[in-house]
């Protein structure tokens, strides 16, 4: 299993995969950090807006969280999409199978492997944006272990759904079908906050089933609830809009996603288990 | 045995891949499994090397059933349709495969150069597999199959990106493996090499086997013959009938099939003896492409 693991962690290095998501991701954070510099700089420099800014960091501080998730979102299905499909489409899996080890470690090995990038790449995103909004707004957003750690549990959730698919779907209709109940989660989310806003239970509704069928978006929600929202907060998650939470997601919510997780990666591993190849 | 099969069959949807195989293997020999392209070459060995499930059967490797892991690091595999981690160096690759085999580190530190040499990439093992050539990459994947120093590995089609240098280096290394007792199943349709190296044949058509035994023995059998003769006369087509069964005769050339070697002077006494004139005769000892083309030929008919 830690073979596999390696050998997906050096894959991802030596592809140029993890190079070319840190260039972007550079190149996402300094646009976003001049977007944060200037726009809270100038609105210091306007008369009578002075209240507006401190309603304003926190909103820099939830957009920045919510795209950056959506970057580590596209980079845990691209990376996935085709760990077996595509191995089984261009013969390499071939040589490993009828190694002396169970499918299962092949499974569980690639998940190691992709889930350890990812969560790396995500932290240090993650401290990256929560720094950006301090040293140019002075909120204090505080870094918290466990914020860090959802942070990281959104690409992990979409790792585990694509592996899912990978074993059974080609590498083409897996992506399809990982960006699409990705979509799903985000729409959803937007919808229950929008919900909350014009207090129509129907959007909230369609909120908490998509949040069942794809967590990744409960779980930004109860990052951003936690940070700015939590009792003690001087200001409200509503003026955030659809990037904020007005209540924050149960634990069971989270035990669900943990559920959730493990579901597909269970399956991931019977369906390639039984697969014939 | 090292390989015992037991009424293995292989389903996909209602076509048969392979049906109900029976085939036992000793160990020491190389063993050729041919067939025509589609016959169910690669089924059977994707079978017998974890690949694919069978519908139903069992089969034993080196006295365990498919599937167990402990058997699995005696046995190596060439793929047919072979692919490396192209951004991996040749040595990389192995050392991976290596790991895979649980080998220790101063098993791969011995193992990793020595069968690089062997296939002939001693100084190609810093190389990206990307940049090696098509047979380049065969000879990497033999390697692979070759670390563990396996008791029985399985080769499909393992020269078909080779020159004619590197396939009769790839025979000499299966002719040492042999020697070495080790035990090889070569999957082929190059009936020329086959011929030169296997002990044992058998052939499969349409998922069935439909011969299979000591290479010497299936070719003991039938010979061609064809002779020059004058006066022929209903009496010696007679008795030339009753040797051979059947036989074409064109003005004075008769071409027919005998089915032991030593018939062949009963052949020239009955034409002598019925009053004809023997100019010529001369008899070819049937070739396992003739083997294989009756055997492959019948099948399709009896379809």
């Amino acid at each position: 299993m830690l073979t596999i693991a390696a050998l997906t962690f050096k894959e991802v290095v030596r592809r140029r995969i993890l190079l070319v998501t840190i260039v972007l991701a550079v190149a996402f954070l300094s646009l976003y950090g001049t977007g944060v510099h200037y726009g809270y700089k100038d609105m210091a420099g306007s008369s009578g807006i002075g209240p507006m800014q401190a309603l304003i960091a926190p909103m820099f501080l939830s957009i920045g969280l919510y795209f950056g998730s959506f970057i580590i979102a596209f980079l845990a299905v691209m990376a996935a999409v085709g760990s077996i499909s595509g191995e089984i489409e261009n013969g390499v899996i071939y040589a490993i199978v009828p190694r002396p080890l169970k499918r299962l470690d092949i499974i569980l090995g690639k998940f190691i492997g992709y889930g350890l990038m990812l969560s790396v790449f995500a932290s240090i995103f993650y401290v990256a944006v929560l720094l950006i909004v301090h040293y140019n707004t002075g909120l204090n957003a505080p870094v918290r272990v466990s914020a860090i750690g959802l942070f990281c549990l959104q690409p992990v959730i979409l790792l585990a759904l694509t592996m899912f698919g990978t074993t059974f779907l080609s590498t083409l209709a897996n992506g399809i079908g990982s960006f699409m109940l990705y979509a799903v989660g985000v729409v959803g989310g937007m919808l229950e906050q929008i919900g909350h806003l014009a207090q129509s239970q129907v959007l909230v509704n369609i909120g908490i089933v998509s949040s069942l069928v794809m967590p990744a978006d409960s779980v930004y929600r109860k990052i951003v609830y936690t940070l700015l929202s939590a009792p003690g907060a001087s200001f409200s998650s509503l003026m955030l809009g659809p990037f904020g939470s007005v209540s924050e997601p149960s634990v069971w919510m989270l035990v669900y996603t943990g559920f959730y997780v493990l579901f597909f990666l269970a399956m991931a591993i019977k369906i390639f288990s039984r697969r014939d190849i | 045995m090292i390989i015992e099969i037991d009424n293995l069959t292989k389903m996909y949807g209602k076509k048969a891949g392979c049906w109900e195989i029976n085939l036992s293997v000793r160990g020491g020999q190389i063993f050729g499994f041919l067939g025509p392209n589609g016959a169910g070459k690669s089924t059977l060995v994707k079978m017998l090397v974890g690949l694919l499930f069978p519908t139903s059967g069992t089969a034993r490797i080196l006295g365990k059933p498919l599937g167990n892991l402990e058997i699995r690091r005696k046995v190596g595999f060439l793929p047919e349709n072979f692919r490396y981690q192209d951004w991996l160096t040749g040595e990389e690759l192995l050392v991976f495969h290596a790991s895979l085999y649980k080998m220790s580190r101063a098993e791969k530190a011995l193992r990793v150069p020595a069968v690089l040499k062997l296939v002939g990439l001693g100084d190609k093992g810093k190389q990206k597999v990307g940049s090696y050539s098509k047979g380049m990459q065969q000879r990497v994947g033999l390697a692979c199959a070759l670390l563990p120093d396996p008791e029985l590995i399985f080769l499909d089609e393992p020269t078909s990106a080779l020159d004619p240098l590197g396939r009769r280096e790839v025979r000499q290394i299966m002719l040492e493996l042999r020697d070495r007792g080790k035990t090889v199943f070569l999957n082929s349709h190059l009936l020329s090499e086959i011929e030169m190296i296997c002990d044992r044949v058998a052939i499969i058509n349409k998922g069935r086997i439909v011969t299979e035994g000591a290479l010497r023995e299936l070719l003991a059998g039938a010979v061609e013959v064809e002779m020059q003769v004058e006066g022929l006369s209903p009496p010696m087509l007679d008795e030339l009938s009753a040797l051979c069964g059947s036989f074409k005769a064109e003005g004075s050339l008769i071409r027919l099939s005998l089915r032991n070697k030593g018939d062949i002077p009963a052949l020239a006494e009955a034409v002598v003896r019925n009053g004809g004139k023997l100019f010529s005769l001369k008899s070819r000892q049937n070739s396992l492409e003739d083997l294989f083309i009756d055997l492959v030929k019948v099948g399709d008919e009896e379809c």
